[in-house]
This record gives structure tokens, sequence and C-alpha cells, in this order.
């Protein structure tokens, strides 16, 4: 698990993915919201699901990578 | 240690992204707002609260909201939609489009030109007029920017008015609908903080203005009235 955080003198792979797809993904979000005429709930709740979905394939794939 | 580097520049760029869109919203940020089309570009919301806010004092809107009465000339001659500066009168295909700029400071109701019954009310455009310079893009065949087209059957034949505001205000109301029957001279809408309108006509009718006069609506004739062939 050590590599997910840290490895090798930087940033795990697995935490420095994740957190820049969080990142990318407030970003997508926002203009999500602005061009699209869905109701923010609606749109929130399909990125977290998204989010989530994506943030588990992300820690599976570190995890084996690590393994 | 390159490859920390290269994490933190990028971890970093990702935040302060982050870090725009909370400290711009709801309006978008600098990173975003360039791709945006020009519609989402404002937050239109926050538009309409200004213009219906405190910022304009009560004084200044009653005097822009103003809709005095009109005493329409004798006779079947064309009258100005509008109060204004005539800015254009070409003939485009089978139409005359005669373009009345109205000012900050006009009078913003609109009157028929001419007794007739509504064809139709049709509401045209939602996006920021798409070229520069002095030709309208509706002209070209595009319904931008937004505006309202009043339709009317007359003794001289079919004549149009639209009505153009900008997306920034974005509000027309008109007070007629298909099927009713208009007088000349009558109120048929208001642009509220708008800025254009234009009367569609036959080529065939002769103008008594030209670019530049100043017309009040329901008062000033522009053109002389010629039965269709």
């Amino acid at each position: 698990m050590i590599d997910f955080f840290w490895t090798s003198g930087h940033l795990g792979w697995g935490v420095f993915t994740l957190a820049a797809f969080t990142m990318l993904w407030i970003l997508v979000l926002d203009v999500l919201w602005r061009v699209t005429r869905i109701r923010f709930v609606r749109l929130l709740a399909a990125m977290c699901v998204a989010w989530v979905s994506a943030g588990v394939v992300i820690v599976l794939v570190a995890g084996i990578n690590a393994s | 240690m390159g490859v920390l580097i290269v994490q933190i520049v990028v971890l970093l760029l990702l935040a302060i992204g982050c870090a725009l869109c909370a400290w711009y919203f709801p309006y978008p940020s600098p990173v975003v707002r360039r791709w945006l089309p020009p519609r989402q570009r404002w937050p239109e919301l926050q538009v309409r609260g200004w213009l219906a806010g405190a910022p304009f004092q009560k004084s200044f809107l009653r005097y822009f909201y103003r809709d005095p009465e009109r005493d329409p000339p004798d006779g079947l001659d064309l009258l100005a939609p509008a109060d204004g500066i005539i800015r254009g009168a070409d003939i485009q295909g089978d139409i005359r489009y005669l373009v009345i700029a109205l000012s900050f400071w006009d009078m913003h109701v609109q009157r028929s030109p001419l007794e007739g019954v509504v064809v139709s009310v049709e509401s045209l455009g939602d996006s920021f007029m798409d070229g520069e310079g002095q030709e309208f893009a509706f002209l070209r065949g595009k319904p931008c920017p937004v505006q309202k087209r009043v339709v009317i059957r007359t003794s001289a034949g079919i004549l149009a008015i639209r009505l153009i505001t900008s997306l920034a205000a974005r509000r027309l109301e008109t007070w007629i609908n298909a099927g009713e029957y208009v007088a000349r001279g009558q109120r048929i809408g208001k642009i509220l903080l708008g800025s254009t309108v234009v009367l569609e006509l036959p080529p065939s009718m002769s103008l008594t203005v030209q670019i530049g006069d100043r017309v009040w609506a329901g008062e000033t004739v522009v053109a002389l009235h010629k039965a269709p062939a």
C-alpha cells in the first residue's frame, strides 16, 4: 500500500492519479453544469457515481501493480 | 526527484484551476470561459437579477419604461414602429429592411405601422450576433441575437416587425397574438433595455425617410401606402 502513496522518491502513481483525476472531474463538472440543461443535483449524482467508479478502478489497478 | 516535481506542478495547476472555479463561482472561471459557447459565458440569472435589481434608480426606470400616448396622423401611410434613428433601408431579396436603432434614451414601446391582422409572433435567436460589422445576422439567414418577429397582414401586404435586443438584456414583450386585429399605431410590444427594431416592407413601397432621420413610434410616416399588385 505504501506504493500507492509514495514510491521511489515521488508520489505514488495511485494517489497522484486519484488526486489529478478528482480535480479534473471538478473542472469537467463545472463545464458540464454550464453547457447542459440538466438539473444540478442529477448532474452531481451522476458525476459522483462516475467518480467513485473510476476511483475504485484506479485503486484496484494501483493495488494490482503494487502487488 | 524530477518525477516528483512534475507531479507537484501538475497537481498545482489543477488545484489552481479548481480554486479559480470556486473563486469565480457562479461566474465561469477564466480557465473554462473561453471554451464555453457565448451564451454560457455570462450567468443569465445574475444578469437578470442585476437588471431587475437596485443598480438602476427608480426614477430612471420610470423614465425608461415610459409609455406616452401617441397621435397617429390621418391616412393609410405606414408609421414608424419605434422611436429612434433610421440606420438602414437595404433591400435583400424581396424585402426592404428599415432598421431603426433605439438609443438608451428613446421610448421603448413599439407600435403597429398599419392596421391589420396578426399572422404570427415568432421568438427567434438565442445567441450573440455571430459577426461584426453593420450587417445584421438575420440578413444572412441567422436568427441571432434575441428577437421577436411580428408578422401582420395589412392592406399594403404582409409586413413584419422585428424587435431585437441584446443577449444581456434579453427581455422582449409582445402584447398581441396571432389572429388578433391591430389598429394603426396600436401598441404591440416593448423592448426592455433593448436596441433595434426592424420593419420589413415590400420593396416597392416608397420611403419617406432616409438614413439618419429621427422617427417617433406611431407618429412619423416612414413609407407611403401602396396596395399590393
